[in-house]
């Protein structure tokens, strides 16, 4: 009896947790899926996310604090300065090397580098990866204007200096020629 | 290779049909439950001096090209609903990209792609035996569903033991198997056609039994019948007269009836021949491209087979509402009649289907030797049980209702 009993309970246990298991799965079948279609919709990044870096070009003094701050060494920048201002020649950062450890942010006395939420880093060769974070090269429009403003600032001064050396050397000939 | 798939499968179509269709209705009958194909030869009106053998094997052409488009359409859909059906039951979309929408061309391009594989055949392969174990494999199946009706007046052949016809040829693409398995000389290919074997030897026996028992409610073993008899529930024609609403013991029988569906399809999760984490792809090991693909259509043609088989002799076949609707509204025997059954059919085969895919993202796999403690142990004597309660109930509703 007792195996009688047994046999009929594992049919019944079979139909009542097959019967289970499909309410489950109907259940999510009819749901709507938690996946995105990924490169069309992305879920959202948190905000301290670590990914690519971003530069903020017009703030940066090329104080190589961030190359220094590296641990691994991958950020390298090169730039000409006139007086004040900098002609940019480049500023890489080389993710084959990079380990998002974000150390190179934190010492930045302009805080002009930050880690963006790109994370896609896929290339057809490796050299792609040594990614230019540069925007433009060379100068800025508003750093120009303010290098040649700066200039004939420079030039009027010494012009305004010549012309009043010039008269102050009248002056002292006048002065003389009465004297 | 396709063109033998068709021989042979055109060979299965004559002596399916050969037995009970060549000797009576094409030669003379039209109408008289004649072939619809040649009832439509016929009624195209070819000249007189066309040779009755000519429409014949006209029509036998025109039944296989019917078939092939058949069998691969059900594959391509059922591919892409199970990738759909398995994905949303994961709570992902399955493909999306392939044709706009929803990825529904996802199947011809995965088709197109096994078309431009390479062909390989193993080194220590038996390659006649490689060759021609796909084609019996998609032979048999093709088979199978010449003995389907399409509609009450669409049908290759009528056929009086037409369910009979369908589970011996449908079990037939074992002996494909079994051959694919030995022919590619590789132990996991031979493991999973020695556990086919079993496993459908196994299951063959309670999905005979539970088949009696509808047989036994509906009194006939053709499927037009079969599907007529479900037409009156208790004398009311109203096309819900399912032998699962006449009779509640029809109920338990479907059950065991679709479980022995499953493992004769191999589906999980009775994928033994298959099993995937244990015998790499269990007997299509060693095929790729359009071999494997073979295999892959015969796969959900032989599940869309069996649900039509389930939905005919359980769920009523051509048999709704809509249908008794229509007959009372005097639209019996017209083209329309015929498409909507024909509709009804299909409808309830992928529901049949999705009810497959539904079991198979629920339930993890069984041992193999839980496999055959199932079939032997439960089923079979459940099966013979439920005959005889059938029988009992079939007995005393005659005695009741006379």
């Amino acid at each position: 009896m007792v195996r009688v009993k047994e046999y009929f309970g594992n049919v019944w246990k079979t139909l009542a947790t097959t019967w289970g298991g499909m309410r489950i799965t109907g259940k999510y079948f009819l749901q709507k899926p938690i996946t995105v279609q990924y490169p069309d919709e992305r879920l959202p990044i948190p905000d301290r996310y670590r990914g690519i870096h971003y530069l903020e070009q017009e703030k940066c003094i090329n104080c190589l604090a961030c190359a220094r701050a590296c641990p691994i060494d991958c950020i390298e920048m090169e730039a000409i300065r006139h007086g004040k201002e900098l002609e940019w020649v480049s500023f890489t950062l080389d993710y084959q090397k990079c380990m998002f450890c974000e150390l190179c942010v934190y010492p930045c006395p302009k805080d002009c580098i930050h880690m963006g939420t790109e994370f896609a880093l896929v290339t057809y060769d490796r050299s792609e990866l040594n990614h230019d974070l540069l925007s433009f090269r060379g100068m800025s429009r508003e750093a120009r204007i303010r290098m040649k403003e700066a200039e004939e600032k420079k030039k009027a001064k010494e012009a305004a200096k010549a012309a009043k050396e010039a008269a102050e050397a009248a002056d002292s000939k006048d002065e003389k020629g009465e004297g | 290779m396709s063109i033998l798939a068709i021989t042979l499968s055109a060979g299965s179509l004559l002596s399916g049909a050969a037995a009970t269709e060549l000797q009576g209705p094409v030669m003379g009958t039209p109408g008289a439950g004649g072939n619809f194909l040649t009832r439509l030869l016929e009624w195209l009106g070819p000249p007189q001096a066309v040779p009755t053998w000519a429409i014949a094997l006209t029509s036998v052409l025109l039944g296989v090209a019917i078939l092939v488009t058949m069998v691969s359409l059900i594959a391509m859909w059922s591919v892409w609903m199970e990738r759909k059906v398995s994905g949303h039951m994961q709570c992902r979309f399955g493909p999306m990209y392939a044709g706009g929408w929803h990825g529904w061309a996802q199947t011809i391009a995965d088709g197109v792609k096994l078309l431009l594989k390479e062909d390989l055949i193993p080194k220590g392969a038996d390659r006649a035996l490689f060759w021609i174990a796909p084609a019996i494999v998609l032979a048999g199946i093709f088979g199978a569903l010449a003995a389907l009706p399409l509609s009450y007046d669409w049908y290759f052949a009528r056929m009086d033991l037409g369910v009979f016809t369908i589970l011996a040829l449908g079990s037939t693409t074992t002996i494909g198997v079994v051959m694919a398995g030995w022919a590619s000389n590789s132990k996991w290919s031979l493991y999973g056609a020695m556990r086919e074997a079993a496993q459908v030897i196994a299951y063959e026996i309670p999905l005979g039994i539970s088949l009696l028992c509808p047989l036994m409610t509906l009194g006939t073993f053709s499927l037009i019948d079969a599907s007529r008899e479900q037409a009156t529930l208790f004398g009311w024609d109203c096309g819900l007269g399912w032998a699962v609403f006449t009779n509640p013991f029809n109920i338990a029988a479907f059950v065991i009836f679709w479980i022995a569906a499953l493992a004769e399809t191999k589906r999980a999760p009775f994928d033994l021949p298959e099993a995937e984490s244990e015998l790499v792809a269990g007997f299509m090991t060693e095929y790729s491209g359009i071999r494997w693909s073979f295999f892959f259509m015969e796969e959900y043609a032989a599940m869309f087979l069996m649900s039509v088989v389930g939905a005919v002799f359980f769920f009523g076949g051509f048999e709704t509402p809509l249908t008794a609707l229509m007959r009372a509204s005097g639209s019996d025997g017209t083209l329309l009649y015929s498409l909507v059954c024909f509709g009804t059919l299909v409808l309830k085969g992928f529901a049949g289907v999705f009810l497959m895919m539904w079991l198979r993202w629920t339930l993890p796999r069984v041992r193999i030797d839980q496999v055959m403690t199932m079939g032997y142990k439960y089923l079979t004597p459940l099966a013979l049980l439920c005959v005889l309660l059938t029988a009992t109930w079939e007995f005393a509703r005659h005695l009741v209702m006379g």
